[in-house]
C-alpha cells in the first residue's frame, strides 16, 4: 500500500517537474514567418485592422530592442504588435473573478528573428488560457484565439503594408493620449 | 539545464531592471565633470582646431570664390604638393592594380551588382570623385585644380556634391531632389574655404555611407548611424566613448588612406604597430592596435588568442552588420526594372520598413537588418569577374571571390557580407554589361527605359560594339565585414560556432568540437553502449526472478 | 560468513574521487563533443578541463601509493579461474551458487576483474590520456614538432576511448551488485570491509 502511495507522489512529483520544466511550451506557440521582422509585424497590423468588426484596434508598436541598445548592447531585431478588443476585454474587466486577467491585456504577438536568420512569430495559446479560468472565459479566449488564427496568416499575394508605428501607452497607464485603445 | 536557464533569466531580468540605473548614474557623471571642464571660446577653438593654423584668418581665403577649382588653387599656393599626392590615389585614379593577380579593378574597372559600371555614368557617378569635371573619359587626370579639398576637409557640412554635376556642388540655385520643389542655395564655397580641417566620419561618410545608390546599401557595416553612434553600434566610434573618427584606424600619409576591400589584409601577425615602424604594413588592422594576444583578463583567454590563428577578429566581434536603424540592401533585381504606372511614370514602391523595394530606374530590391553575416577562408586575395571575362547566362557569376582555405596559414575565417541580384549580360560578346543609366541623353535607362539603347549606348563607352542581345545574369558579390564593432559582450559565445547549424556549419577544413564528429563512431558507441545496458539489466532481471523463485 | 578489510582508505578515497571525476569527464565529454546539451558548451569545456587536470593530479598520488604498497601487483592478470569466473557469471549467479573466487586482502580482485582493470589500465587510459593531452593543448602542436597531427583523429581516438569508458562504466556498476549480497560490494568500496563466505 505505501509503495502505491509512495508512486502516486512520484508520478505527481514526476508530473510538476515536467510542467515547471516543459510548462512554457504549451501556453505559446512559436511559428515561422517567411517574411522579415518588419513585414511580418507590419501584416499582422494589417490583419488585425481587418477583423475591427471584432473590436479589434492596434494599441502600440513596441521594440525592446531599443532599450537594450541604449543601455550599450546587442539584441536581434524583436517587435512586439499589441492590439486590443473591448468586445473580449470589457466582459472580462468587468467580472471580480476574472479582472486579474487584464495581465494579458492589450493582445501582443512578438515578431523576431533567431540566430538561423529567419524570423518567427510567438503567440499567446489563448485557448488553453482560457480553459483554465472557467466556461465564461473559455469562451471569450477561444474567440480571441480564433482571431489569433487570422492575425497571423499571410496573403503575400497582397503587397507589404506600412508598419504603423504607434506610440505606445495609448489609452493605458500612461494616458493622455487621444486614442482610447483598450 | 533549464534550471540554470531560468536561473540565468533571473539574473538578466534583474539586470534588465537595473542598468537603466547605473547608465543614469554613469550619465549623470559626464555631464557633471563636462561642465566643470568647459573653457572659454576662445581658448577651446584654438585648442581643439588640431591645427596651428586657423583658415579663417587666411587673406588668401578672403575671396569670392566662383567655382571649386578656384578654392583648389587657393590652396595649392601653400599646400604645393597636395594635388599631386592626391593624383596619386585610388580617390583620384579610381584605379588599383592587384599586385597578386595584376588585375586592373578600382571603381574605373570594375563592375558590380549595384549600380554596375561607372563607365558612360561618370556626369553621375564622379560626384564621389574627389575632383571637378569628370565627366567622360576625356577627363585629364594631371590637371591640379581639378582636385577637390574641400569634399573630404569641410567642416561645415554645407559642402555637397550633386548627381549629375560631374564633381561639383551646385554654384547656382538648383532643385533637389529633382521635381520635388525644394531648393539649395548656390554653395557659400568662401566660408567652406575659411573653415575646412580634417577629414571626418561626416566627410568620409559623405561618399562611403551612401555607397551603391543610398544611405546604408552597399556596406552593409557602413552607413550614416555611425555619424553619431552609440555604445552598441560601434565600441571605437560611439560618440560619448573612445569617438575615432574613420582616420584614426584609417591611418593616413601624403594623402594616401591606408586600408582597401581591394587588397584587404585579412591575417596580421605582427602585433602592436609601433610609431615610425610602419614599412609596407598595413595600420589599418585590428591587431595594428589590440597586439597579437588582445584576450587577457577573460576565461579561456589563451585559447581565445589561439582561435585568432584560423578566425579573423571581426568573425566574433562583429556577430551581425546593418545593426543601426537603417537596413542594408541585400538584393537587387534590374530585370524587373523599367515597369511603369498606368500614365507611363516612374514607380517606386515602399516596404513595411519604409525603403523602396521596386524603382521604374532599378528594379526590386530586399533589405535586412541585423544580418547574420555568412563566412568565408579568406587571405586577402581578391578575385573579380571584369569586363570581358567569360559570362555565359547559365552559371551564377562571382562579381568577386574571396581566396583562400583551411591549409592557407595566411587565410582566417572572415565574415563577409553576400549581396545578390540580376544584371545585364551581353549574350552575344558573352561579358557583363556596360550599359548607359543616368543622364539627360536619349539612350540614358533612367530617362527612356529602353535596355537596347542603353547597352548600346554602355557597351560602346568602352569600345565594345553590343552584340544586340542582352539577357539578365545571376551575380553574387561578397563585402568584407570590418566596421561597427560591437561591445566586447556581444561577442559571438562559444556555442554559437561549436555545434550543429552553427555560424560556421559551411566552413570547411577544420574539425570543431560540438559541431563535427564521426558519425559511424558515434552510431557504433551508443549502440555498443545501449547493448551493455541492456545486457545488465536483463542479466539483473533474472537474478531478481532467480532469487524471488528461490525464496 | 566473514568480514575481511580489503580496501584501505586512500584506495576508497582514490576509488569515489575518481568515479566523481570520470562521471564529470563523460557528462562534459559527450556535452562537448555535441551529444547533447547541458552546461552549455563553455562550461562543458571548462568543467572537462579542470576535471582532468585533477584526474591527472589524482592518478599521480594513485601511482604513487600503488608503487611504494606494492598494491600493483593485484592487477597482475591471471589466467586461472577465468571460465569459473565466466560461467558463475553466465549461470551460476542466477542459481546462487558459490562464487568460484575466494576474496583475500592479498587477492581483492577476482580473475575477470583483473582482466578488466588492466584494459582500462593498459589500453583505454594511454589512449584517453594520449588523445585529451594532445587535445587540450592543440595549439601547441606546432611547437611540439606534431604539426601534421590532425585534430579530427585526435578527437575521434578521444570519442571511441570514452565510448570504452561509458561501457566498461555500465558494466562496472552492474557488477558492483553481484558480490556476496547486492550491497555487499559497494559497502566494502565504502567502509573497506567484505563480506566473504567462509571457505568451505
Amino acid at each position: 500500500m505505501m509503495k502505491v502511495i509512495a508512486g502516486f507522489f512520484a508520478g505527481m512529483l514526476f508530473f510538476a517537474v515536467l510542467g515547471w520544466q516543459y510548462g512554457g511550451a504549451f501556453m505559446f506557440n512559436e511559428y515561422e514567418s517567411p517574411f522579415g521582422v518588419e513585414e511580418t509585424a507590419a501584416r499582422i497590423q494589417a490583419n488585425m485592422q481587418s477583423l475591427s468588426e471584432n473590436g479589434w484596434k492596434l494599441s502600440a508598436l513596441r521594440d525592446p530592442g531599443k532599450a537594450v541598445n541604449a543601455a550599450g548592447s546587442n539584441v536581434l531585431p524583436v517587435l512586439l504588435v499589441e492590439a486590443c478588443s473591448t468586445d473580449y476585454s470589457g466582459p472580462l474587466l468587468k467580472d471580480d473573478e476574472t479582472r486579474l486577467l487584464s495581465i494579458l491585456m492589450p493582445c501582443t504577438i512578438t515578431v523576431y528573428k533567431k540566430q538561423d536568420g529567419k524570423t518567427y512569430i510567438a503567440t499567446m495559446n489563448a485557448g488553453l488560457m482560457g480553459k483554465l479560468f472557467g466556461s465564461k472565459v473559455d469562451e471569450i479566449m477561444t474567440k480571441v484565439a480564433a482571431d489569433q488564427k487570422v492575425f497571423i496568416t499571410f496573403d503575400a499575394s497582397k503587397p507589404a503594408p506600412p508598419l504603423i508605428k504607434k506610440r505606445p501607452g495609448g489609452g493605458g497607464a500612461a494616458g493622455g493620449s487621444d486614442d482610447p485603445g483598450c | 539545464m533549464n534550471n540554470t536557464g531560468k536561473n540565468l533569466l533571473r539574473l538578466v531580468m534583474l539586470a534588465a531592471v537595473l542598468l537603466p540605473f547605473t547608465a543614469g548614474v554613469v550619465n549623470a557623471q559626464t555631464t557633471t565633470s563636462e561642465v566643470v571642464e568647459k573653457a572659454p571660446d576662445e581658448v577651446e577653438k584654438s585648442a581643439n582646431i588640431g591645427s596651428t593654423a586657423d583658415h579663417s584668418k587666411f587673406k588668401e581665403l578672403d575671396v569670392d570664390f566662383k567655382s571649386g577649382p578656384e578654392v583648389t588653387e587657393a590652396c595649392l599656393a601653400c599646400h604645393t604638393e597636395a594635388a599631386k599626392q592626391v593624383h596619386n590615389t585610388k580617390h583620384w585614379t579610381w584605379e588599383f592594380i592587384n599586385p597578386e593577380t595584376k588585375q586592373r579593378l578600382g571603381k574605373k574597372n570594375v563592375i558590380n551588382n549595384f549600380c554596375t559600371a561607372t563607365s558612360s555614368n561618370q556626369e553621375f557617378c564622379s560626384a564621389c570623385h574627389v575632383g571637378y569635371g569628370w565627366k567622360d573619359d576625356k577627363f585629364d587626370f594631371s590637371q591640379e585644380s581639378a582636385v577637390d579639398c574641400l569634399v573630404c576637409h569641410d567642416t561645415t557640412g554645407k559642402y555637397k556634391k550633386l548627381p549629375g554635376l560631374s564633381g561639383h556642388p551646385n554654384y547656382k540655385t538648383m532643385e533637389w531632389p529633382p521635381k520635388s520643389g525644394k531648393f539649395r542655395e548656390p554653395t557659400d564655397l568662401t566660408k567652406i574655404a575659411k573653415n575646412i580641417g580634417k577629414t571626418s566620419r561626416e566627410t568620409c561618410g559623405a561618399c562611403h555611407f551612401y555607397g551603391g545608390g543610398g544611405n546604408a546599401v552597399k556596406h552593409g557595416d557602413l552607413d550614416s548611424s555611425l555619424n553619431n553612434p552609440q555604445r552598441y553600434l560601434d565600441i571605437h566610434m560611439e560618440s560619448d566613448g573612445l569617438n575615432f573618427s574613420c582616420g584614426k584606424c584609417h591611418e593616413s600619409n601624403s594623402h594616401e588612406v591606408s586600408g582597401s576591400r581591394y587588397a584587404p589584409t585579412a591575417t596580421d601577425q605582427e602585433g602592436v604597430l609601433i610609431r615610425g615602424n610602419n614599412g609596407d604594413r598595413n595600420p589599418t588592422t585590428c591587431r595594428a592596435c589590440h597586439g597579437n594576444a588582445p584576450h587577457k583578463s577573460v576565461e579561456q583567454a589563451e585559447r581565445l588568442n589561439h582561435h585568432a590563428n584560423k578566425v579573423a577578429c571581426q568573425t566574433c566581434h562583429i556577430p551581425e552588420y546593418a545593426r543601426g536603424p537603417l537596413a542594408t540592401k541585400m538584393t537587387w533585381d534590374w530585370s524587373t526594372a523599367g515597369k511603369l504606372t498606368e500614365d507611363g511614370k516612374r514607380l517606386l514602391v515602399r516596404g513595411s520598413h519604409g525603403r523602396v523595394i521596386y524603382d521604374s530606374k532599378k528594379g526590386d530590391f530586399t533589405y535586412d537588418r541585423y544580418v547574420i553575416p555568412e563566412y568565408v577562408w579568406f587571405n586577402g586575395n581578391v578575385k573579380y569577374t571584369l569586363f570581358g571575362d567569360k559570362v555565359d547566362g547559365q552559371n551564377k557569376v562571382k562579381i568577386n571571390e574571396f581566396l583562400g582555405g583551411p591549409d592557407d596559414p595566411e587565410s582566417r575565417i572572415w565574415p563577409v557580407k553576400k549581396f545578390t541580384g540580376k544584371q545585364p549580360y551581353d549574350v552575344g560578346n558573352q561579358t557583363l554589361a556596360v550599359f548607359h543609366t543616368a543622364g539627360k541623353s536619349e539612350a540614358s535607362f533612367w530617362t527612356n527605359y529602353d535596355w537596347e539603347k542603353s547597352m548600346e549606348a554602355g557597351m560602346a563607352s568602352v569600345g565594345v560594339e553590343y552584340s544586340g542581345e542582352m539577357d539578365f545574369v545571376e551575380t553574387e558579390m561578397s563585402w568584407p565585414i570590418t566596421h561597427m564593432v560591437a561591445p566586447k559582450e556581444d561577442a559571438l559565445t562559444c556555442a554559437q560556432c561549436h555545434r550543429e547549424n552553427g555560424r560556421l556549419q559551411n566552413i570547411s577544413g577544420v574539425y570543431m568540437p560540438g559541431r563535427d564528429n564521426t558519425p559511424v563512431v558515434d552510431k557504433i558507441g551508443w549502440i555498443l553502449a545501449l547493448l551493455t545496458l541492456i545486457g545488465v539489466v536483463a542479466h539483473g532481471g533474472i537474478r531478481i526472478v532467480m532469487h524471488k523463485r528461490r525464496q | 560468513m566473514t568480514r575481511i578489510y580489503v580496501f584501505k582508505r586512500f584506495e576508497r578515497i582514490w576509488h569515489w574521487t575518481q568515479a566523481l571525476l570520470i562521471m564529470t569527464l563523460m557528462l562534459t565529454g559527450f556535452e562537448t563533443h555535441g551529444s547533447y546539451s547541458f552546461f552549455g558548451f563553455e562550461s562543458a569545456v571548462e568543467i572537462h578541463t579542470i576535471a582532468a587536470w585533477s584526474l591527472v593530479a589524482l592518478w599521480v598520488f594513485a601511482i604513487f601509493w600503488h608503487i611504494t604498497t606494492g598494491e600493483w601487483k593485484q592487477y597482475i592478470p591471471t589466467t586461472e579461474k577465468v571460465q569459473a569466473m565466466m560461467s558463475f557469471y553466465l549461470t551460476g549467479i542466477f542459481t546462487n551458487a558459490p562464487h568460484p573466487f575466494h576474496q583475500t586482502t592479498l587477492r581483492k580482485h577476482n580473475p575477470l576483474q583483473r582482466i578488466a582493470y588492466l584494459f582500462v589500465l593498459v589500453v583505454i587510459s594511454p589512449i584517453i590520456w594520449t588523445s585529451g593531452w594532445f587535445y587540450l593543448f592543440y595549439d601547441s602542436w606546432q611547437d611540439w614538432g606534431f604539426g601534421w597531427l590532425n585534430l579530427e583523429y585526435v578527437a575521434l581516438f578521444h570519442v571511441i576511448a570514452a565510448f570504452m569508458m561509458l561501457i566498461f562504466l555500465i558494466a562496472h556498476i552492474y557488477l558492483a551488485t553481484a558480490g556476496h549480497t547486492a550491497t555487499s560490494h559497494i559497502k566494502a568500496m565504502v567502509s573497506g570491509w567484505e563480506e566473504v563466505e567462509d571457505e568451505e
